[in-house]
């Protein structure tokens, strides 16, 4: 037996699956363009935490990228609160993460002094404040 | 002659007590002077050295979180 509450708890749960399912497919359907782009080196991570593009880049690709940047920046905001850090803290974080294991050789990324380069076979030399 | 005999005796005799009063005020005042300068200096070297530390600490701590919230959202990390 379910009383109205529960019924009421139910069908927002069903109605949030199903946005998170809508918003999956609008993802993956629209994230062809940075896989590529990460491919090629124009499109790599930064110390900050945010994707970049390297030059220019069609308005498809920077529609992308910046869909990714402002739901990272809402999956750190909520991480930060979680943990009484500030956003960018997370976000530094985030960007230690990323060049130490996700940006793989040949692939473009951007330190703190906004400069693009090109990954190696050795680590990339990290801001300070990762190595701990 | 007697005159200046006097008046010179009873120089030497002033100076002489002055002396030994005058210097060390002196040395004092210098000494204080001093001290005023070297309290000025430190200043902003300190709060950047805290700055860092914090920030360095705070990521670390976060190092676990960052890592799950990059394996628990594949979508916002292409490969």
């Amino acid at each position: 037996m379910m009383t109205r509450k529960s019924k009421l708890i139910t069908t927002i749960a069903v109605g949030l699956v199903l946005a998170a399912g809508v918003a999956g497919i609008a993802v993956a359907q629209s994230g062809g363009l940075v896989s590529a782009a990460l491919a090629d080196g124009a499109v790599g991570e930064q110390a900050d935490g945010y994707l970049g593009i390297k030059g220019g880049a069609s308005e498809g690709l920077r529609a992308e990228v910046d869909a990714i940047n402002i739901k990272r920046r809402a999956a750190y905001t909520q991480l930060a609160t979680q943990k009484g850090a500030t956003v960018k803290e997370v976000a530094a974080a985030i960007g230690c993460q990323t060049l130490t294991s996700r940006v793989g050789e040949g692939r473009a990324y951007q330190l703190l002094d906004g400069i693009w380069r090109v990954k190696g076979a050795g680590p990339i030399a990290l801001p300070a404040y990762c190595n701990s | 002659m007697k005159p200046l005999l006097l008046t010179n005796e009873r120089s030497g005799a002033i100076s002489g007590a002055m002396k030994p009063a005058t210097l060390p005020i002196l040395s004092a005042s210098l000494a204080v002077l001093a001290g005023c300068v070297t309290v000025k200096a430190p200043d902003k070297p300190i709060e950047i050295n805290l700055n860092v530390n914090i920030r360095q600490e705070v990521i670390y701590t976060l190092k676990q979180d960052a890592n799950a919230l990059i394996t628990d959202n594949p979508e916002l990390f292409p490969k």
